[in-house]
């Protein structure tokens, strides 16, 4: 098989990957794929960057990504990696990624420093706590549709 | 303003419609009560649980765990945060009102919270079978629940619990896995939270049940209990431990597992706070909040930041 082909279709498995904690939105929209290496025997090398060094899910999101590889017909070996650079930002995360969050868990993504937008209604939101569930989310409130909403944020 | 209803039935109908209550709609006020208790003791039990997980953060086995712990009290002590916003918007109760009703032993939260973990093994025995009961109680709202804000809130907290799950199992197996010592450890655990986890379900859900006819809850309590002793009970078997229940019963021909009965006195003392821990904990969680004072003055004399923020 061309590594080519064998590359496309290793994505495609890594791409099946949910986040543990967003089910139906890919860990490759989230942006953290990195790099993924093939060689024309099969040997896999997949290099991921977590969104917070310390966050608990990586060792479930390093299997997941393992056996979804493992599954690709002329796979040999698979090695899976957290990276530790680049440092993973919220503008890795893809449109499609952010308008599934938005609608689907009422979360927005805060690119850059400007005001947030709620994602039920598009009024700019308050924020009232730095930190929500996770270190990667702060609390916001809309002060027009009265939504709690989290902010995915860097 | 939201919308109104001309009477109860009209409200009733739109509910049986499918129908999504917002937070300005004029609703009923027997539906507000109802919808709030729900979730003042659903927010307590997240604060609650956060506690009590807080406290094995220095007493973790391992970093690894240690990690997974400090993650799951910050995702807790979050969904607190983020249901008591949602319960206070339904203007019953402030926010400082709904946490001083709970230091005050006013309100209530989840029974399994009313009793002390003593080991790791205990702590790996709430996070298998307390964690999966309340994940299956709050997936029974989740999918018909008619208030809205609440139905959006616990979307994203589900799909965190279910990650606390998996990693419930991961304790688990590491547990059974370990040595004589470590098993019988959580043979002892398991012996002490299977009941608690079971009660947790509550008695049989009656049949005049508002929860269910307001569409706030989609599954009676005595099918989420069964399912969940028809997933556990085998489990644990294969992992070579028991269950504390001498009136389990199994149907060889449809290979289900049945629960004996079940004694609910236990339940009926946490619900009035006279649980094997209930003073301890609620001391504990209001010494907490008093400890932690300065930070929400710090925070409420910061106008600026959050001006500059929204600007």
């Amino acid at each position: 098989m061309s590594t080519d082909l064998l590359a496309d279709r290793v994505r495609t498995a890594v791409a099946t990957v949910d986040d543990p904690e967003y089910p139906g939105i890919s860990i490759v929209d989230l942006g953290l794929l990195e790099s993924l290496d093939t060689t024309p025997d099969g040997h896999v090398a997949v290099g991921l960057i977590p969104t917070f060094s310390g966050c608990p899910a990586l060792s479930m999101i390093a299997d997941d990504v393992r056996s979804a590889v493992d599954a690709v017909e002329g796979v040999a070996t698979v090695d899976v990696r957290w990276l530790g650079a680049p440092v993973w930002r919220v503008d890795r995360i893809t449109e499609t990624a952010r308008a599934t969050m938005a609608r689907d868990f009422t979360v927005a993504v805060r690119i850059g420093r400007g005001p947030v937008a709620c994602p039920r209604c598009g009024s700019p939101t308050d924020e009232q706590s730095m930190f929500g569930p996770s270190r990667c989310r702060a609390v916001h409130t809309c002060p027009t549709c009265a939504e709690v909403v989290e902010v995915m944020r860097a | 303003m939201g919308r109104t209803w001309t009477s109860m039935d009209d409200f009733e109908a739109f509910l049986d419609g499918g129908g999504i209550v917002e937070v300005d709609d004029d609703m009923p006020d027997a539906y507000r009560q109802a919808v709030f208790a729900f979730i003042e003791m659903h927010a307590n039990s997240e604060l609650m649980g956060g506690l009590t997980e807080r406290d094995w953060i220095p007493r973790t086995p391992g970093l690894r765990h240690k990690m997974a712990v400090l993650a799951k009290t910050q995702d807790e002590i979050g969904h607190a945060h983020l249901l008591y916003m949602v319960g206070a918007d339904m203007d019953i109760k402030t926010r400082r009102e709904i946490i001083e009703d709970l230091f005050a032993g006013r309100s209530k939260f989840h029974n399994v919270f009313h009793y002390q973990a003593k080991t790791w093994g205990d702590q790996v025995a709430i996070s298998f079978l307390v964690d999966a009961a309340a994940l299956a109680s709050q997936q029974a709202v989740f999918k018909n629940c008619s208030y809205g804000p609440y139905r959006r809130i616990l979307k994203r907290i589900i799909s965190e619990e279910g990650f606390h799950m998996r990693m419930g199992e991961e304790r688990m197996l590491r547990i059974a896995d370990g040595t004589e010592v470590q098993r019988t450890m959580f043979q002892q655990s398991l012996d002490d939270w299977w009941w608690p986890s079971l009660q947790l379900f509550g008695p049989d859900s009656k049949p005049g049940d508002v929860l269910m006819r307001w569409h706030i809850k989609s599954e009676r309590n005595e099918v989420l209990r069964a399912r969940w002793v028809q997933k556990f009970v085998p489990l644990l078997m294969s992992y070579g431990f028991s269950v504390p229940d001498p009136g389990l019963t199994h149907d060889p021909a449809t290979d289900s597992w049945t629960s004996g009965p079940i004694d609910w006195e236990p339940l009926k003392r946490t619900l009035a706070m006279g649980g094997p821990d209930s003073a301890r904990r609620i001391a504990d969680a209001a010494a907490n909040w008093a400890d932690t004072h300065w930070v929400r003055r710090v925070l409420d004399n910061a106008p600026a930041r959050a001006a500059g923020v929204a600007a």
